[in-house]
């Protein structure tokens, strides 16, 4: 596969329930290799829109494409699945459990032995494996969960919400495990609405609200289209400089320093040099980027 | 093949090691057996002494006769048996309610008051007192003529207790019969040898010309596969059931679907308890065929008279087949309300009319097997719900020519499948819109949904 390839092409995609349009007219490509953000607000279609993709659902209109090809229950096979509304067979050893869902994805029982010690080790459950799930804690029950998703080693994984509920510890684990899977060259799309979490693996991203798609591409661009000009800053004096209006046009002030928002043409070197000019002692001088979660919010609201 | 076969191991180990699998299959027998002998027992319960009677015999005739009869229980008790063995098929519930109360039998104290001139009322009088004060139970007035007509009358303290009064009445026309014999100069003895009921041999007619006997053993085998049958589908229903709503509780249900399509997810959940349904049915029938060969061995060696049933062996390839298809027309019935509803307890509740469906069909043997080529057998034979108890009805009574039965497996089968299909397509979208119980309209959009 070269680099240029997508691994998911959807096409004009249409599903409805009744009379509710879960997801109308969408088209997204998902690049090989790369991590896709796919966020939205709860109820935007981000579920039924994956649910597409690993064939539960057929679209009413529009084409899904995986790896190139219709979709088809071998491409099924191809793709690892950690959903959100996710569960484990309650009185079921870890061990059978995850060799019963590797089977289903066509692993044989041996070749599934070998590769769940490993992960079980990795995420250290190892003494766990012949214990039933429900002995488990839930931060451990979503481990499982997520070697359920790796195991038969899949090129694509879908991950709606992966995190939740796990200790930051935990989190670090398996974001630096879904990082070297990219490393690796799965194509990987992760479903959330925590942005400081999407904004800090993603490589592409695509916004949905209310079934449509409102914006995409990759971080940097999408942050690029979003730019405020604005500083944090912490200091002491110089507040006459950050009094010319010529220079900055609105200052936020919070406990641990403020954010200047700089006027239109001013730029945030012509503010350091007055600043330093003037005498002010500089602790603190950073350009902010807007968040994610900004962005978010300012397009989410502005289609409400 | 490989996710079926997984499945399928699922479902059937995780039954097969779990330790109500071992209790059910310990206890089950244990549990059936209690349900035959406990009423037994309990009925038999002698509460209190014996009830006393006193007899007002004004005919001055019947105290004797009627204290003999009392006393001599096992004069009656073999009369009866007669009776018994002469309609087996029809014990029905008050008939064997009746035996019991004579095992109380033998629990009576009677005792004679003359009147010896004092008026009737007089005695009544002292005899109400004496029955309020509990020293005796109750008693009975034979008015003068009873030999030729009016009726003894019964005063108790408990007059609801069916089988005294029962009980009494036996004993008083049994007196007042003999004593009509005897005034007649007729011996009872004779009357009683020529009263000897008739017991009648049913043959079957065959193309041969020599009538087979039938004593009844294929009808009784009938009898007993529908009663396994029903059983059967009680129990494995439920399980099925709950196999169905496993994923839906445990929200297992959208990681399977990503992975295997529903209808293989349903068929190897079918497949998985049906499985070991049979495992735990043939635990039970090789104890029982063990018990059984003790039990043969044993009456051999004591020389006993052995009636081993003949039947034909196409009739077990039969039994085997409609057993097979009445289990899983149910078992699939209860995958499809599994797939309807979002837990167990709901799906308790739906599935109580289920039961009363092979019930009709285990009914319907006795219209069926009174005529077994009318057209009424021939249509409850083809209908896939009753099918499998009416076509063995008909199969052991008068075998139906073979298309028909062919006929019958294939709708029955068919049906089999065409429910599993639909239950599978409302399974899928049925999980996924977890929250909330299906309507009717909804589920017949699921099942036509892409």
């Amino acid at each position: 596969m070269t680099d240029s390839a997508a691994t998911v092409v959807l096409r004009n995609v249409t599903k409805r329930f009744d009379d509710f349009t879960a997801v109308s007219d969408l088209s997204l490509e998902v690049r090989a290799g790369r991590i896709f953000g796919l966020l939205g607000p709860n109820g935007a279609g981000k579920t039924t829109t994956i649910r597409m993709i690993v064939n539960i659902f057929a679209p009413d209109a529009g084409t899904v494409e995986l790896f190139g090809k219709k979709i088809t229950p071998a491409t099924q096979d191809r793709i690892g699945y950690l959903p959100e509304e996710r569960g484990l067979y309650k009185k079921m050893k870890v061990g059978d459990q995850l060799r019963f869902f590797a089977e289903l994805k066509n692993v044989s029982g041996k070749e599934a032995d070998t590769r769940i010690d490993s992960w079980l080790a990795r995420l250290k459950l190892s003494q766990w494996k012949a214990k039933k799930s429900s002995e488990l804690s839930k931060g451990m029950q979503q481990k499982v969960q997520f070697i359920t998703t790796v195991l038969h080693e899949p090129d694509l994984l879908i991950l709606d919400e992966p995190f939740s509920g796990l200790d930051p510890v935990n989190v670090d684990l398996l974001k630096q495990i879904v990082l070297e899977l990219k490393q690796a060259g799965k194509t990987i799309i992760f479903s959330t609405h925590q942005m400081e979490v999407a904004e800090r693996i993603c490589d592409d991203i695509c916004l949905i609200n209310r079934s449509r798609k409102i914006l995409e591409g990759s971080i940097r661009e999408v942050k690029r289209g979003f730019a405020r000009n604005a500083v944090s800053l912490r200091m002491s004096g110089g507040e006459a400089v950050l009094a010319d209006c010529t220079l900055v046009s609105r200052v936020e002030r919070h406990s641990d320093g403020l954010e200047a928002l700089l006027a239109q043409n001013a730029s945030a070197q012509q503010l350091l040099q007055r600043l330093v000019a003037a005498g002010a002692g500089i602790e603190k001088f950073e350009m902010i980027e807007p968040s994610l979660h900004d962005i978010f919010i300012e397009k989410v609201s502005e289609a409400e | 093949m490989r996710k079926f076969i997984a499945i399928v191991k699922r479902e059937y180990l995780q039954r097969l090691h779990s330790r109500m699998f071992l209790l059910i299959t310990v206890l089950g027998p244990v549990m059936i057996s209690l349900f035959g002998i406990a009423p037994a027992l309990v009925l038999s319960i002698k509460a209190g002494g014996p009830v006393r009677i006193a007899v007002v015999d004004q005919t001055g005739k019947l105290y004797q006769g009627i204290h003999e009869s009392v006393m001599d229980d096992t004069v009656k008790r073999e009369s009866r048996q007669d009776q018994i063995t002469g309609s087996v098929a029809n014990k029905n519930a008050s008939e064997r309610l009746q035996q019991v109360g004579e095992q109380q039998e033998g629990r009576y104290e009677l005792q004679e008051v003359r009147l010896e001139g004092r008026p009737l009322n007089e005695v009544k009088k002292e005899l109400d007192r004496r029955v309020l004060a509990k020293q005796l139970d109750g008693y009975l007035v034979l008015p003068l003529y009873l030999l030729r007509d009016g009726k003894p009358e019964y005063f108790g303290r408990n007059p609801g207790d069916v089988f005294t009064r029962k009980f009494l009445q036996d004993a008083i026309s049994r007196a007042v019969r003999q004593q009509r014999l005897a005034e007649a100069n007729i011996d009872s003895r004779i009357v009683e040898e020529l009263s000897e009921p008739v017991q009648l041999d049913a043959m079957r007619v065959s193309a041969t010309g020599d009538g087979v006997r039938d004593s009844g053993e294929g009808f009784a085998l009938v009898f007993g596969a529908g009663f396994i049958m029903y059983l059967t589908i009680l129990m494995y229903g439920q399980m099925i059931l709950g196999a169905v709503i496993e994923e839906k509780e445990t929200r297992i249900g959208e990681i399977l679907f990503s992975s295997v399509k529903p209808f293989k997810l349903m068929m190897g959940k079918l497949v998985g308890v049906s499985l070991l349904a049979l495992t735990q049915l043939a635990i039970w029938g090789l104890a029982f065929a063990a018990f059984a060969l003790y039990g043969v061995g044993v009456l051999a060696a004591r020389g006993m008279p052995l009636n081993v049933p003949h039947v034909p062996l196409i009739h077990f390839v039969y039994f085997g087949l409609f057993f097979l298809l009445g289990y899983f027309i149910y078992s699939t019935i209860y995958a499809l309300i599994g797939s309807m509803v979002t837990s167990a307890q709901e799906g308790g509740q739906l599935s109580m009319p289920v039961v009363l469906f092979p019930l009709i069909g285990f009914y319907l043997f006795l219209p069926v097997s009174r005529s077994p080529d009318s057209s009424f057998a021939f249509w409850v034979s083809m209908f896939p719900f009753f099918s499998p108890m009416t076509m063995l009805v008909r199969i052991v009574t008068q075998t139906p020519p073979l298309w028909q039965i062919v006929l019958s497996l294939l709708l029955g089968f068919g049906t089999v499948a065409l429910v599993t299909w639909v239950a599978s397509r409302i399974y899928r979208v049925g999980m996924l819109m977890s929250g909330k119980k299906a309507t009717i309209p909804e589920v017949v959009r699921w099942v036509r949904q892409p």
